[in-house]
């Protein structure tokens, strides 16, 4: 079922392909280079990322804050109006925070050394969907994220483990206010339901029991990290999946990973995501049996997916949504122009539904087509236009909240180089013609063809310029961009 | 014989809007998907196909934040509300009276005018067992119709559209702002979302002469007119057979991307040339509200418009900040009545209100008050059952839950009488289980 591609298939349009959805696409001149490394050496490059240094420093304030506990009780016991004006404060700070954190990770995954496990750091972020609007501290949304990235790849079982004893995961699953007393089902549930087995897979009474294992997992909110507090654990006997004893949190995760249906569902889980469809159920038995084969290694078991000629097939090559995320990462590597500015990156996001660090609920973003209506697409097109001109008026504008807000950030963006350098990414002779320029636009953006009916519009337009200079070219990236083909990887 | 009509004006409206001046415009996937449900003579009868002219309407209003129910429809003659709220409690002398025990917040003349006229419904005690105190939580709470301790991926407007609007045109829902609430989060996908007109196009960065063609806008339409939904080309074709659902994910885009020109043109068109016949407050509701107006007016084929009012979260200083709001909400509603009046369209239109939790009985330190539970909602119309609804929960300490009032009315009863009686649906498959109907009508 899941035997490798042909090397005879290796070619320009399966390693956009790898790069597209294992990464973050990239420019036709590095698509080439990983066609000729080939297959093997390709995944490889991707796969074992931990062999390629990665020396992206953390945000300065990214550790724990010693003196966290005290400053926030401060700011409780404040008299009014100071404790509104020292709540407000505090509030901006890690909004500032938040945001800072948003463009490091975006820029991670635009120019970092790893793309793959920068697109494993997304995938995890959307399968555990925190949101900072219950959890409020951005170093717990870091160190959230520092997690994912260090276990990308890893083992699932310490994964889901780690994942489950995260402070920002205590907070937004409540875990943190589970007591014996009174455990909380919160996290017990979502991590049968949404993280490891799915619905249908346990029982309303393995919900009950496994919150009561869970008990005594706890947040240190002094050392901000996690502690175990036997004092309020239920140190009694339960019973799950059938089996009765003493349970603990840990003890709770290794049963849930045991169970066979874990392996189906986390499988199935990252096939959807790589490969842009749900797999056969055919498919997704073969992928659970190589995944426990490989002892619950993701990083083994990522190797084969990659490898294998079922992820190649014709029905899955360019036939993904982009996410918003990927829209703009993978348009800004392909068009090899610089990030906007956080604060605009972050509004065309949202504005796209994808807003890092806030998913929507806590089954995360729903995906696939989901991404698109009528406004997201247009607004798509709209950004294609932000993106390729970079203008700093229209940069300040996104960016500002108010007027006086957009006056000053356009006198800081002035002098920015601003949107695509057309020189850098097409030679002189494909800019000397209307239909070389063409081709070469379309093999950089859809790695593919337009119909004929639309390369005609596209040289009507061209046609109506007269000579090719930048802005004509641009026009034509934009309209490129704004098509259904290019909302597609 | 009405659906001879509805169709006539239909194909009429096509002509003369969507298709007008530029013959190239195909007929999308969507309108062809509505004809051929028109003329299969509906079907299926649980399936509601809105004509823009006779189906009625539902304008939903989010107060977001969490609004004080007690402070808006006050209990003004009750000693455990004078007790709770020493600093910010408001007076017989202030509150505009319903009956000699309840009152409306001062700057809800708005509404007290409508409940003079029979147009206001104001249902006490709402809220949901096992309340969520959660801004966040609450929200979706009351976004997906779910039980508190249930996550639900869809919306209750977008199960209404899964469930009763198949084949409709995706501006069947209509969301003023920037963000689609996750009330409309469906499986069909249905559902525009604008915060300004202006904005909900391709934005061309040509600037032609007077006279000029715009070269990236005519080229941006060649761009995103899809060869197979183009084969029949006129409009003789549109009874033909619907592109099949479930397509591959680019025939998927080609039909979003041509129903976003054609909601576009249409939304832009009635808003540029329908006019408001009333005076709005110039706030982001009263603004939402006036094209809504003109949306209606223009005959947008929409059965539920949703619009937003945020800053209800009034931890302190409440009375100056609750004031301010209350006022726009109560003014920019009658506004937007007044409107619908003069165009003719009040019959068909329901609008109601909701907020995520009311607020803690006892005021806090601050001169505000903290999350709490149950609050009213408002219901505005003038085919409504008007008047005070349901019953005020206690306010006797012995009788509040953690400080809070207890629900007296699920708010679901609600959606599923506003379902049943207004949207005349089967609100069972769209909340997930029976509720009660509350009578609305």
């Amino acid at each position: 079922m899941l035997k490798p591609l042909e090397s005879a298939r290796w070619d320009y349009s399966t390693a956009a392909h790898l790069m597209n959805r294992a990464g973050f696409g990239g420019t036709p001149a590095e698509i080439q280079k990983l066609v000729e490394s080939g297959l093997e050496k390709a995944v490889s490059q991707f796969v074992f990322f931990e062999r390629i240094p990665d020396s992206t420093p953390a945000p300065d304030w990214a550790r724990p804050d010693p003196d966290r506990l005290k400053k926030l009780a401060a700011i409780r016991q404040a008299p009014e109006p100071e404790r509104r004006e020292l709540q407000r404060q505090e509030q901006e700070l890690q909004r500032q925070r938040l945001l800072e954190l948003r463009g490091w990770w975006l820029q991670r995954m635009v120019r970092g050394p790893r793309p793959l496990q920068e697109k494993l750091t997304l995938f995890w972020h959307g399968h555990f969907a925190t949101s900072f609007e219950k959890v409020r501290d951005a170093y717990y949304m870091w160190r959230q994220n520092e997690l994912f990235r260090r276990l990308a790849g890893g083992n699932w079982l310490q994964l889901l483990t780690e994942a489950g004893k995260d402070p920002a995961m205590l907070i937004w699953l409540d875990q943190a206010q589970s007591r014996k007393q009174k455990p909380n089902e919160n996290f017990a549930r979502e991590v049968m339901e949404l993280f490891a087995l799915g619905e249908g897979h346990y029982t309303e009474m393995d919900v009950t029991e496994a919150a009561r294992a869970l008990t005594g997992w706890a947040l240190d909110r002094e050392n901000q990290k996690f502690v175990y507090r036997p004092r309020i654990h239920d140190a009694g006997e339960k019973t799950i999946f059938g089996k009765t004893g003493n349970f603990d949190g840990d003890d709770l995760i290794r049963m849930i990973v045991e169970q066979p249906q874990a392996a189906v569902f986390i499988t199935g889980k990252l096939w959807n995501f790589f490969a842009g469809e749900p797999p056969s159920r055919e498919l997704n038995t073969a992928l659970a049996e190589e995944f426990r084969r490989g002892g619950n290694n993701l990083q083994s078991f990522l190797k084969t997916m990659f490898l294998s000629e079922a992820f190649y097939a014709s029905s899955l090559i360019r036939s993904q949504v982009k996410s918003p995320v990927q829209w703009l990462v993978g348009s800004v590597r392909m068009l090899e122009c610089d990030l906007p500015p956080t604060p605009v990156c972050v509004n065309l996001l949202r504005t796209l539904g994808q807003n890092l660090f806030a998913p929507p609920n806590v089954k995360g973003w729903d995906g696939g087509l989901a991404w698109i209506n009528t406004n997201t697409l247009l607004a798509r097109y709209n950004e294609a236009e932000v993106l390729v001109e970079a203008d700093s008026a229209v940069l300040a504008a996104i960016a500002a909240r108010t007027p006086a807000q957009a006056r000053r950030a356009q006198r800081r963006l002035r002098g920015r180089p601003g949107g695509v350098n057309v020189e850098k990414i097409l030679t002189t002779e494909e800019r000397a013609d209307k239909d070389t320029l063409l081709a070469a636009l379309e093999k950089r953006l859809l790695q593919g063809k337009l119909k004929d009916k639309q390369r005609e519009s596209l040289r009507d337009y061209l046609k109506s310029k007269g000579d090719l200079d930048e802005s004509e070219i641009r026009g034509a990236l934009r309209l490129i961009m704004s098509t259904p083909e290019f909302q597609l990887s | 014989m009405k659906k001879e009509i509805t169709l006539q004006t239909r194909r009429a409206f096509l002509r003369t809007t969507v298709l007008g001046g530029a013959l190239s415009w195909t007929v999308p996937a969507f309108l062809s998907n509505t004809f051929s449900l028109l003329q299969a003579a509906a079907a299926d009868s649980a399936t509601q196909v809105a004509t823009g002219r006779d189906s009625t309407i539902l304008v939903v209003i989010q107060m977001a934040g969490g609004n004080d129910g007690l402070n808006t429809v006050v209990p003004f003659d009750n000693d455990h509300y004078r007790r709770a709220r020493p600093k910010i409690g408001i007076s017989n002398s202030q509150v505009l009276k319903l009956n000699d025990q309840l009152g409306l917040h001062p700057a809800l003349g708005g509404f007290k005018a409508m409940f003079d006229a029979g147009e206001l419904s104001i249902i006490q005690g709402i809220g949901y067992p096992n309340p969520n105190r959660s801004h966040f939580r609450s929200t979706e709470i009351w976004q997906t119709a779910s039980d508190s301790e249930r996550f639900e991926k869809h919306g209750w407007i977008g199960r209404y559209f899964d469930n009763a609007c198949d084949g409709a045109d995706p501006t069947v829902g209509v969301n003023i702002g920037r963000q689609m609430p996750q009330a409309f989060a469906s499986k069909s996908l249905k559902g525009v979302s604008l915060d300004n007109p202006r904005n909900y196009r391709f934005i061309s960065s040509e600037r032609p002469m007077a006279g000029e063609a715009d070269m990236m806008e005519q080229s941006f339409r060649g761009l995103n007119e899809a060869e197979d939904v183009n084969a029949g080309g006129s409009i003789g074709a549109i009874g033909g057979p619907a592109i099949r659902p479930g397509g591959s994910p680019l025939e998927f885009l080609e039909r979003t991307a041509l129903d976003a020109q054609v909601s576009s043109e249409k939304i832009r068109a009635l808003a540029d040339r329908v006019e408001n016949r009333a005076v709005y407050p110039s706030s982001q509701l009263g603004n939402s509200l006036k094209l809504v107006a003109k949306l209606i007016g223009g005959g947008l084929p929409t059965r539920i418009f949703y619009a937003s009012q945020g800053g209800y979260d009034t931890h302190s200083g409440q009375l100056g900040a609750q004031d301010r709001l209350l006022r726009d909400l109560g003014d920019s509603v009658k506004a937007f009545a007044d409107d619908l009046k003069a165009q003719g369209n009040m019959d068909r239109v329901m609008v109601m209100t909701f907020s995520e939790f009311g607020r803690r009985v006892a005021e806090n330190a601050n001169g505000g008050t903290d999350h709490g539970a149950a609050a009213p909602m408002f219901i505005v119309g003038n085919r409504i059952k008007a008047g005070l609804q349901g019953t005020y929960p206690s306010l006797a300490p012995e009788d509040l839950f953690q400080g809070d009032l207890r629900h007296t009315v699920d708010f679901r009863s609600v959606y599923a009488g506003v379902l049943e009686q207004w949207l005349r649906t089967k609100s069972e498959p769209i909340l997930g289980r029976k509720f009660a109907a509350f009578e609305v009508l």
